[in-house]
């Protein structure tokens, strides 16, 4: 009996994101759009041990605000699908640019694994990664690859496959933003809390949402929306 | 539309285009007079992640504070 | 719903109180920090090898701006400038000094007397005294110019605007206040490239607090005679108080003067180039000039109502306790009783200080009609004062008031009078506060 997993690919633009996408979905790939906008979607169907997985190639995106379509529907993809396992797509020679992405899906409580990608360029210009600790800073599984040789495809399958499994719930990055700031989060998370949204959302990303005076979530606070 | 981001983000070397600038009018003019303005392309040339920003807009340098480069959104040329 | 609205309530304060602490958008301190804490992974995670490969400039430009080199290697440069500014103008300031005493002891020989006097003692001695400055104002003027011209300047204003907005002060600030080292006037005139208003008139302001090259003979002069062995230690503590006032000062007046937020940092960096001769000696010229001209119609107008009041009533020894100076001298001396100097001779000669600060130094020589080197001798031996007196005294110069060509040039630079005599004001209050301070507290812990 299979078992089905959904995933989604996420990550900067030349990342790689496509070639892992390609080589993991191979010609089982179709292209549509995002409903209601003319972004292109790409989703395809990978087989691995007994798990058909689907995978969703969400839009290169270099963080999670709401001033582009892109990164709003890269993250409403996440809060509504609900997918099984989110995968980073990062470069391993601009650690600093994808990372900034990283740390906002992990504060979000997404279930994710760094896929590290571009290694050997990475190599090249005489970078050394220690994965391990990457991994341990991060909370989430790190697994290098060269995409462009498929090379790592294979762990990365036994990566989700392995979280999909786990039952743990991800707790969620918790970045110390200093006293002050921290100490306004907390009040709005108490009171977020209580709201609604907070069964969709994490409230702490919720509060810090709203201290960055995120668009989509100020308005979906006034319009006092669920959905 | 391609990915925004804040110029403080781009990598050095590469070409960017001006698409938002979170600012008030009497910066959003200065920074017009200096040839900053939406839909203007420039090339970064050195960026610190946290600290200043060296641009080069239409062959001049332009040096640009920490909280500047946050305020320029830009995406790929 | 109810939880909403309350929710996005708070939300509008949390964001008002984090913006007047911060001074800057809640949304700037978050991705701050987020880039914060990946700096803090990647230290430990990632090891990378040195500098790749660029083009020229921009690696000049890489390390010049760097977050850890940038500073140093302004501090050596601007150490650079210092020395050949003053090591150069050395011997010219003795030649041109040695000539304006000659002239003026063949001039004051001229009969009539007065006149002799007016020409010899006032206008030649004083106006020469301003002129022997020209060396290192010119000097200066030539190494900024270079500076300037090459690119570097751009820089240097950029790598210290973080720590200018520390103490709420503009990058563009820090070149002004170095200059003041050297001489205060040029250091203002170079606050011209300061845009937002209030910065440039806060920057002005705190100017006349970085000792000038002019006060250093007072220095020199007291701290050998009274501190022989602290010497340098005592000058150069000297600085030290200018500095932490200015900055002090600089603090005060955004808050309660001229608040505002402080400008935002964008400038154009000039490409690297080679300064021309011809183009460094035009700009030198440019400021240079403005000194000359500014600097030498108030003076001599202020140096002939100095001499006429230090030669009044006929006859009077010149300068001496009898000559209405003196007796001004004697009417003002009673206000520096609490700092410890209250005696006409120190009066007076602060009085002429206004002129120039070097003629402090210049007075009491007239005065105790000793060269500069018995001079410490007889300050202590005639006016009785203690090591801690002397420090207090030297406080008070460096702090009182800019002197006459700075005033002008304040008053040109912001175009009214209003500010300069802010400027005198409160940096009288200021001196007075703390020499009187200094000799109090000093005399409380029995230092004398």
């Amino acid at each position: 009996m299979t078992k089905k997993l959904n995933i989604a690919l996420v990550g900067n633009p030349n990342s790689g994101k496509t070639t892992v996408f390609n080589n993991l979905t191979g010609t089982h790939q179709y292209v549509g759009n995002w409903p209601g906008v003319t972004v292109e979607k790409k989703e395809g169907t990978c087989r691995y041990q007994d798990y058909q997985i689907n995978v969703a190639d969400l839009p290169g995106v270099y963080s999670l605000t709401a001033y582009s379509l892109d990164e709003i529907i890269a993250r409403d993809f996440i809060v509504e699908e609900k997918p099984d396992v989110v995968v980073d797509i990062v470069d391993a020679g601009n650690l600093e640019r994808n990372l900034y992405l990283t740390i906002q899906l992990l504060e979000m409580g997404a279930r994710l694994i760094v896929a590290l990608n571009m290694m050997d360029e990475a190599g090249g210009r005489g970078y050394h990664i220690d994965l391990e600790h990457l991994s341990y800073h991060l909370g989430s599984p790190v697994v290098p690859m060269v995409a462009s040789r498929n090379r790592g495809t294979q762990e990365l399958l036994g990566q989700i496959a392995k979280m999909a499994e786990s039952r743990v719930r991800p707790s969620g990055l918790r970045i110390d933003y200093g006293r002050e700031v921290e100490q306004e989060i907390r009040k709005l998370d108490d009171l977020i809390s209580q709201s609604a949204l907070s069964r969709l959302y994490p409230a702490r990303w919720l509060a810090v949402k709203l201290l960055e005076e995120d668009e989509e979530i100020t308005k979906k606070f006034k319009e006092g929306n669920v959905d | 539309m391609k990915a925004l981001m804040p110029l403080g983000m781009a990598r050095p070397d590469e070409m960017v285009s001006v698409v938002v600038i979170k600012a008030g009018f009497g910066l959003k003019k200065r920074l017009a007079d200096m040839g900053l303005s939406p839909g203007v392309s420039l090339r970064v040339i050195h960026s610190q992640m946290r600290g200043p920003v060296i641009i080069d807009l239409r062959g001049s340098r332009l040096a640009l504070g920490r909280g500047m480069a946050q305020r320029i959104l830009v995406q790929e040329a | 719903m109810l939880t909403n609205e309350e929710i996005l309530r708070v939300k509008d304060r949390a964001l008002a109180h984090l913006r007047s602490i911060y001074g800057d958008d809640a949304e700037t301190i978050i991705a701050d920090r987020r880039y914060g804490f990946i700096s803090g992974v990647l230290k430990d995670v990632v090891k990378k090898p040195a500098i790749e490969r660029l083009a020229w400039s921009d690696k000049i430009d890489r390390v010049i701006v760097n977050r850890w080199l940038g500073i140093p290697i302004f501090l050596a440069v601007m150490y650079g400038m210092f020395q050949f500014t003053f090591t150069l103008s050395a011997p010219l300031m003795d030649w041109i000094s040695a000539g304006f005493d000659f002239i003026a002891a063949r001039a004051v020989g001229i009969s009539p007397d007065w006149l002799g006097s007016l020409i010899g003692n006032g206008i030649i001695g004083g106006v020469g005294t301003v002129l022997t400055f020209v060396p290192p104002i010119f000097l200066l003027f030539i190494a900024i110019a270079v500076l300037e011209d090459s690119g570097y300047m751009a820089r240097a204003a950029f790598v210290m605007d973080r720590l200018m907005h520390k103490i709420g002060l503009h990058g563009r600030s820090f070149i002004p206040m170095i200059l003041g080292f050297g001489c205060n006037i040029p250091a203002i005139m170079a606050t011209r490239t300061i845009e937002n208003r209030r910065d440039r008139l806060i920057t002005i302001l705190i100017n006349p607090l970085m000792s000038c090259g002019a006060r250093l003979p007072i220095y020199i002069l007291l701290a050998g005679a009274f501190f022989p062995a602290y010497r340098g230690l005592v000058v150069f503590s000297m600085y030290l108080i200018g500095i932490i006032l200015a900055i002090l000062m600089a603090l005060i007046f955004r808050k309660w003067l001229l608040p505002g937020p402080i400008g935002h940092f964008v400038m154009e960096l000039p490409p690297y180039r080679l300064p021309t001769i011809t183009g460094v000696l035009v700009h030198m010229w440019e400021r240079g000039k403005h000194f000359l001209i500014k600097a030498g119609t108030i003076i001599a107008g202020v140096v002939i109502l100095v001499w006429l009041l230090s030669s009044m009533p006929w006859g009077v020894q010149y300068a001496g306790p009898d000559s209405w100076i003196g007796y001004l001298g004697r009417l003002i001396a009673p206000i520096f009783g609490p700092c410890g100097f209250g005696q006409w001779q120190a009066a007076v000669s602060l009085f002429f200080g206004l002129l120039a600060k070097e003629t402090v130094v210049g007075t009491m020589g007239a005065i105790f009609a000793v060269k500069e080197g018995g001079l410490g001798v007889a300050i202590a031996s005639q006016l009785g004062w203690t090591p801690l007196i002397a420090f207090s005294f030297m406080v008070f110069s460096l702090l009182y008031v800019p002197c006459v060509a700075t005033i002008a040039t304040i008053k040109a630079e912001t175009n009214s009078w209003k500010w300069p005599a802010f400027t005198v004001g409160y940096e009288l209050v200021l001196a007075w506060i703390m020499a009187t301070l200094i000799y109090q507290i000093g005399r409380l812990l029995g230092l004398g």
